[in-house]
């Protein structure tokens, strides 16, 4: 009977903190979801109700004039043409150049091996503002300011060190065999590379290019370096520039979170798809190292 | 005559050799230097080039375009005599951010690891949840903050920390609660270090855990002798990692007034300076020489990190 007694108080007590533990939980999500609803709500006001104080957060009426006067008075299908361009260049050069060099220090032995890949794994210490003012010269020099060029052509040269890592890393992890067998019936090494080796990566592939998606996708700094001309920007750098000089007074409110609403909606919908290689693919790849 | 034949014949032998050995050594390296070779050329032109040249600059006057002439530790000495002052608030608040962040949200999104490591029910819901703000581009985040943290006492979270009777605060307009501010919105982004914990937490062996609580251990001792420990290559990494990201911040740009200065100077953090003498200034000399300066403290800071990683388990012992 008291065995019984305290089974069932044991029980109670466990629904209580997991009760507890979900309260908590959803608490944390609401916090964190909130700037999220509050951008988009306050997007879809008119111009008169989101200058008002106190700030009001319902939109009375529902409205999409934002989104209008951004597409019609304003560039932004440009400036997505633009961020788009340079994404998709990096989509396909990043990851197939970093996992050119990798297949080399993964699967070949040569002389400096060693000593390059440490000097490699030192620039992933290295801070960008070191070299962004050189940079900044010898693209000036090449005659590439104001054009794609930065963003892009520099990526054609490893494209990062931690991606090179990383494939690396994966590349480790598959058997010889695979590779044994096509070097017997005469295949060369860079056939091996792009018809056997670089298939298999497809998992840790995928992973780096969402990472590559999210980093250029908002990246503001390196546009607002070298895209100086009007018309040239990118979508980061052009919310970037509005919300400072265009889009300052309060009745301008709705129009910065229509750009915000509009920049995170691709993000977002690629996180919800990718979520799984995200989140479990950093789990499998980043901390062998 | 025949010593000579033999002198030609030995000599000749030595250059055969020679060309033997690099025959030897190209065919033994030849395919991994050319899959290497695109990130020798990159690292050539794209980083050690550009870290030379601006060593250099930071010893000359150099607007960026014809002016070019040698001043020695001009740059230097003035950065460490009249900008001093200017020099050491920049350096300071991004110091006082990084000791506060770095750590602060090491704990954080390790607390929040914890919570979604659970084996309960939608707790991949909550996962997503928790992971969604990171994806929001940093400029994104950088205009809804400032919209939240209107500093007017009408603005939005005024108005909600109103009701628990807290007075309302001027957020990123005010000096005092300007860097808080930027604190706290950066904790919007814990869902990073989150996913980055619960790969540490996967990775501990399960069986640990049974032998521990076999052995009576309780929740607190299982956390700290067995979760801690064997996450400490994870801690180091972040650590590394939070350390030189938090000393070249430069999002405060973005809702920091006056070009991303703050007030009174107070969100003015080292990465914008080096912005605004380079980009706004045009002073690519004096630029620069911040730049090492920074690069130096930002090495010295690893080096340390590095040299006090005793208490990092490394799994041989």
């Amino acid at each position: 009977m008291r065995a019984m007694d305290k089974n069932k108080a044991q029980k109670v007590r466990r629904a209580v903190g997991l009760t507890l533990m979900y309260l908590f939980m959803t608490l944390l999500a609401v916090i964190l979801l909130f700037p999220y609803m509050f951008m988009l709500l306050r997007s879809l006001m008119l111009d008169s109700q989101v200058m008002l104080y106190p700030v009001e957060l319902w939109p009375e009426p529902f409205s999409f004039t934002a989104y209008v006067t951004l597409f019609t008075a304003n560039n932004y299908f440009g400036y997505f043409l633009q961020t788009a361009k340079v994404v998709v260049f990096n989509l396909i050069a990043i990851p197939l150049s970093a996992s050119f060099v990798a297949y080399g220090f993964s699967k070949y032995r040569f002389r400096g091996k060693r000593f390059f890949f440490s000097l490699m794994m030192a620039t992933m210490m290295l801070p960008g503002v070191v070299v962004q003012i050189p940079l900044y010269v010898l693209f000036n020099d090449f005659g590439w300011l104001d054009s794609l060029l930065p963003l892009t052509i520099p990526n054609l040269f490893g494209g990062g060190a931690i991606y090179v890592f990383l494939i690396r890393q994966y590349m480790i992890g598959i058997p010889k065999e695979l590779e044994e067998a096509a070097k017997i019936d005469g295949a060369n090494p860079l056939v091996r590379y792009f018809s056997i080796t670089l298939p298999l990566c497809m998992p840790v592939l995928t992973f780096i290019m969402v990472t590559v998606f999210n980093a250029n996708w908002s990246d503001f700094y390196t546009p607002l370096l070298y895209l100086s001309k009007e018309g040239t920007e990118t979508l980061a750098y052009a919310i970037f520039k509005d919300s400072l000089y265009k889009f300052v007074t309060p009745d301008k409110a709705n129009l910065k979170m229509a750009a915000g609403v509009f920049m995170s909606v691709f993000p977002a919908v690629l996180f919800l798809v990718f979520q799984k290689q995200l989140i479990e693919g950093i789990s499998t790849s980043a901390l062998k190292g | 005559m025949r010593i000579k034949t033999d002198k030609g014949v030995s000599g000749g032998g030595k250059v055969n050799a020679f060309l033997a050995f690099l025959k030897k050594e190209w065919r033994m390296s030849w395919a991994g230097w050319m899959f290497i070779s695109p990130l020798v050329i990159g690292i050539a032109v794209f980083t050690a080039y550009p870290m030379v040249q601006s060593l250099i600059y930071s010893f000359y006057n150099y607007d960026g375009g014809r002016l070019f002439e040698f001043n020695g530790i001009a740059n230097f000495r003035y950065m460490f005599g009249l900008d001093f002052e200017e020099v050491a608030k920049v350096f300071g608040n991004t110091f006082l951010y990084g000791i506060i962040s770095v750590p602060l949200n090491l704990c954080l999104s390790y607390l929040l690891a914890v919570l979604v490591n659970q084996k309960i029910h939608a707790v991949k819901a909550f996962r997503v949840f928790y992971y969604l703000p990171v994806v929001i581009p940093g400029v994104v985040s950088g205009v809804i903050w400032s919209q939240i943290m209107d500093p007017s006492s009408q603005g939005v979270l005024n108005l909600f920390l109103g009701k628990f009777g807290i007075p309302p605060s001027g957020f990123f307009a005010t000096a005092p609660t300007a860097l808080a501010s930027a604190i706290v919105m950066n904790l919007w982004g814990l869902g990073g270090g989150m996913v980055l914990w619960l790969a540490a937490l996967k990775n501990i062996p399960a069986g640990l855990y049974e032998a521990a609580r076999i052995d009576g251990a309780g929740v607190f001792r299982r956390f700290f002798f067995i979760t801690v420990p064997l996450s400490t290559p994870m801690i180091f990494y972040n650590l590394v990692t939070g350390i030189i990201g938090a000393m070249q911040t430069n999002n405060t740009m973005v809702f920091a007034s006056d070009g991303g200065r703050g007030p009174k100077d107070s969100l003015y953090f080292i990465a914008v300076k080096i912005y605004n003498e380079a980009f706004i200034a045009k002073d690519f000399g004096y630029a620069s020489a911040l730049a090492w300066v920074l690069f130096i403290v930002i090495a010295v800071l690893t080096a340390v990190t590095f040299l006090t990683s005793k208490w990092v388990y490394t799994g041989d012992e």
